[in-house]
């Protein structure tokens, strides 16, 4: 696959971790395991280098970082010099064989469904995760505005804490070559994550779902409280349910999304259904035995299908357990869950 | 309205008000039946529910403040008293730390407290220069109420405390046990063989007891004074045993066993039984049954009973997925403890306070009766221990009788009726079960499985499977029936049946769960066991045949 730079995941598998970015190389590996994932296609981290190089940019920031780069131990630095690179990478215009390429791909993602503009998101993949969030934008429409977004997703690889990290731990400042994403949006009306093993206890032998209404990121953000379920993996019953507050959710607008407060009237009932959460379960206990290891899987229930097809999955990776508790106090935390929280 | 209980305050029975705040309550036949008399109501039974509030509050059981009682008829009827949610969240954090070591090193926990009674209960008799059973008629009245105020408000309590604080500690972890068993294996652990083969293999105190009977009936055959036993009815035994050298010498090694064993009734949750120190006939009848085994059947079947669990302990733990075998593991190794701990238990708790118990009041009993105050000694067992304690002193001066008269009237009428299973909302149960582990020791519902065609289906079982002829034995006087090799039909068993096991082929019984006496001492003995079929002795009449399969935790019934 040498000098491409752009794969549509049904190309891609989990050994491409290194060429286009975990949350690529994952969503390649569910699409080729069968599991629904949104149409879209990915930009490895050669397209990253390659607009770099071709744009000049590179140069650019090394020069920025030589000029600017001494004094990174004080926050105002940081955040001035982040300014100058961002602005340095985002302004240069997409090469033109680049733009045509993602371009025709962009409208391959419309023709099927039959939209000129298609919604997309264009989401950050990184080959190695690091703290500091790279950007990751929803509901992009157009193929400008596509680009526009592709190259904020690279600019965000210098954002203020992803420089003083690599600072701090010798990394190279002037490159952290990431892969994009570029998915369909799916029209979510319920979204969020399970964990194929409960995070709190690290008990495997039940999941966990956060769900809330709208798009996914009021969960992954965590600033709402989501409606949790506990599943037992082995029959896929719910265990128990906890209404959460779900004050606050995230929706499309004309372009990109919108944070609101939830009407009252969804914010007081759960949000899934027994048989929703089933269904969400067992695509969880699927990923877990094909990866071997338990996952945390972002999902959406697309409102414009029925069950077993509206379960969308947008994200896998391996789920961050408690850590690995003493025997003793796996023990207590069962009593906990099974004797007292009803 | 208030529903009488023998006058006691606060166990009338509120049908509306107490249905409404507890949802349900639920009879506990295990305990109740026959329904007590007030003297042990007011003095045992109140101390074991202290106990079980004071358990809920030193461990801070995060759902539950303890059961709550009342009384309808005679018999007794149990709920939890809940907490909040509040309150629930508030207890978590404390209930782990203090659950912690049972779950760590239950044995030491238990041994700490065992001794503790012991030293108590000897204390008690030595300070009062106290050994045999008669010395207590050497006490003057002042001296046998300040026994019975010790009995009653401390002796009795710190032995309700330690009780239940060591039975909400093993209910959790059995509970837990059984309930990660069941998510592990998918099978009720109750009934599941694997689990029985994985509990048994323990020996309990009881067991000890029962096997200084056998070997003292042993001697006596080798000392040939087996025909003096057999030809002589139970209470007149040690009697002609003292006509001969061989006899006293006997009788003398049969004394000490009484001194140090024989403190226990017949009936453990009330002291309206003799014990076997008082009347040793008891545990003559007892040798009698078990003199012509050459092995103690117990023991015969010990060896085999412990390899098959380290095997099946193998197995189950190469079953458990490696992230959850550690915590299974230690969790097996308690809940083994907590099973061995509720046969254990029995000797150094009910067993002993209550025997001490009928000791004192059984002596009220006899100078009331003697100086004029009551017509029996046994109708002191229809006083409150307020009553017993207001009359001792000047002993003579006040008439008991029109309060134990109106009383054993009551009792006598209850003694005939069939208690109501519950009261108030019958589908509130599971709930108010599962915020209290432990209120399945007295109630527990039989697992139908209709694909098994049975006719009785039990809550808990151990393991094997047995064809025989059905004994239905209603109470423990009634035992001597009992032919070598019948399967024991029950409402249930104790501690004072113990004997059994080693004449029975299998038993059914009508309570009981995965932790009761039944089941336990079953699979310890490696006899086929169903509990828990609530309708066993309805159903099965004296001669019926019928196979017990323990394997299933069913019974059928094969002809009439």
């Amino acid at each position: 696959m040498s000098g491409r730079w752009l794969y549509p995941f049904e190309e891609l598998g989990k050994e491409h971790n290194d060429m286009v970015g975990k949350k690529c190389a994952n969503l390649g590996e569910m699409a080729k395991i069968g599991l629904p994932v949104p149409q879209g296609f990915a930009l490895s981290l050669d397209a990253y280098r390659k607009f770099m190089g071709i744009t000049g940019a590179a140069e650019e920031v090394v020069a920025c970082i030589e000029c600017r780069g001494n004094s990174l131990d004080c926050i105002a630095e940081v955040n001035d010099l982040s300014r100058a690179i961002r602005e340095t990478v985002e302004s240069r215009p997409m090469p033109r064989e680049m733009d045509e390429t993602i371009g025709s791909h962009y409208t391959k993602i419309g023709t099927c469904c039959g939209v000129a503009d298609p919604p997309v998101s264009a989401r950050s993949a990184g080959a190695v995760s690091y703290p500091g969030q790279y950007e990751t934008h929803l509901n992009v429409k157009g193929k400008d505005d596509l680009i526009e977004k592709i190259k904020k997703v690279w600019g965000s690889t210098f954002n203020p804490t992803s420089l003083s990290f690599r600072h701090k731990k010798g990394l190279p400042l002037e490159s952290d070559p990431i892969g994009v994403a570029v998915l369909r949006m799916v029209n979510a009306r319920v979204a969020g994550i399970v964990f194929t093993a409960d995070p709190n206890t690290g008990d495997t032998s039940r999941m966990m779902v956060e769900a809330n209404w709208g798009l996914g990121e009021s969960v992954v953000g965590g600033e709402s409280m989501p409606d949790t379920y506990i599943v037992e993996k082995k029959t896929l019953k719910v265990l128990e349910k906890r209404l959460g507050t779900k004050s606050r959710i995230v929706v499309p607008s004309e372009k990109g999304t919108v944070e609101e407060e939830t009407p009252e009237e969804m914010s007081s009932r759960l949000c899934l259904s027994d048989e929703e959460v089933a269904e969400i379960a067992k695509v969880g206990v699927r990923l877990e035995e094909h990866f071997g290891l338990p996952q945390d899987v972002e999902w959406a229930i697309d409102g414009d299908l029925s069950l077993p097809d509206a379960v969308v999955l947008l994200q896998t990776r391996p789920e961050v357990l408690a850590k690995k508790k003493e025997p003793v106090d796996q023990l207590l935390d069962m009593m906990m869950s099974r004797f007292v929280r009803l | 309205m208030l529903h009488d209980a023998y006058d006691l305050s606060f166990y009338e029975f509120d049908e509306e008000k107490d249905v409404k705040e507890y949802g349900v309550l639920l009879c506990d036949v295990v305990h109740g039946r026959p329904p007590m008399k007030p003297a042990y109501m007011g003095i045992g039974w109140y101390w074991y529910y202290h106990g079980v509030r004071h358990g809920a509050a030193t461990l801070c059981l995060p759902t539950t403040h303890g059961w709550d009682s009342r009384f309808v008829k005679g018999y007794p009827y149990i709920t939890a008293i809940r907490t909040t949610p509040e309150e629930a969240a508030a207890r978590e954090p404390v209930f782990r730390e203090r659950i912690r070591p049972f779950l760590e090193k239950f044995d030491e926990v238990w041994d700490g407290y065992k001794n503790d009674l012991l030293e108590m209960y000897k204390t008690a008799k030595e300070s009062r220069g106290l050994k045999e059973w008669q010395d207590i008629r050497k006490l003057d009245n002042n001296e046998l109420l300040s026994f019975f105020l010790d009995f009653a408000f401390v002796l009795n309590r710190k032995e309700g405390e330690v009780h239940f604080i060591m039975l909400m500690a093993s209910y959790y972890i059995s509970g837990l046990f059984q309930e990660m068993w069941r998510e592990l294996f998918g099978n009720e652990a109750s009934i599941d063989p694997d689990f029985h083969r994985v509990m048994a293999g323990f020996e309990a105190q009881d067991t000890r007891v029962v096997r200084d009977l056998w070997r003292l009936g042993r001697k006596a055959m080798e000392m040939g004074l087996e025909n003096v036993f057999k030809e002589t009815a139970d209470d007149e035994v040690i009697e002609r045993l003292k006509s001969s050298d061989a006899g006293r010498q006997w009788t003398d090694e049969y004394h000490d066993f009484l001194l140090e064993s024989g403190w226990r009734c017949d009936r453990m949750h009330a002291y309206d039984t003799p014990a076997w120190i008082e009347k040793p006939g008891l545990g003559i009848g007892r040798i009698k049954m078990l003199m012509s085994r050459e092995v103690f059947p117990f023991d015969a079947e010990h060896e085999r009973v412990a390899r098959q669990r380290t095997q099946t302990e193998k197995e189950v733990l190469s079953r458990v997925p490696e992230d959850r075998r550690g915590a299974f593991e230690l969790l097996m190794r308690a809940a083994q403890k907590s099973g061995y701990w509720s046969e254990d238990h029995t000797f150094y708790c009910d067993l002993y306070i209550g025997s001490l118990g009928r000791w004192i009041i059984t002596e009220f009993g006899r100078r009331f009766a003697e100086a004029g105050c009551i017509d029996q000694p046994e109708d002191v067992h229809y006083l409150h221990p307020n009553e017993i304690r207001k009359a001792a002193i000047p002993m003579g001066r006040i008439n008991l009788r029109p309060y134990v008269e109106r009383r054993k009237k009551l009792h006598e009428e209850n003694l005939e009726i069939e208690p109501e299973p519950f009261f108030g909302d019958i589908a509130k149960a599971q709930e108010v079960l599962r915020s209290d582990p432990t209120l399945v020791v007295s109630t527990q519902l039989p697992i139908v499985r209709e694909e098994l065609k049975a006719d009785l289906y039990g809550a808990a079982a151990a393991p094997g499977v047995v064809v025989g002829t059905a004994r239905v034995i209603m109470n423990e006087s009634l035992l001597p029936e009992l032919q070598s090799g019948e399967i024991l039909v029950a409402p249930g068993t104790s501690a004072s049946w113990a004997v059994v096991f080693s004449i029975v082929s299998g038993l059914v019984t009508d309570g009981g769960g995965a932790l009761s006496h039944p089941v336990i001492m079953a699979r310890e003995f490696g006899l086929p066991c169903v509990s828990g079929c609530v309708e066993g002795t309805r159903k099965i009449k004296t001669g019926d045949r019928i196979r017990v399969d323990g394997d299933q935790g069913v019974v059928y019934i094969l002809s009439k």
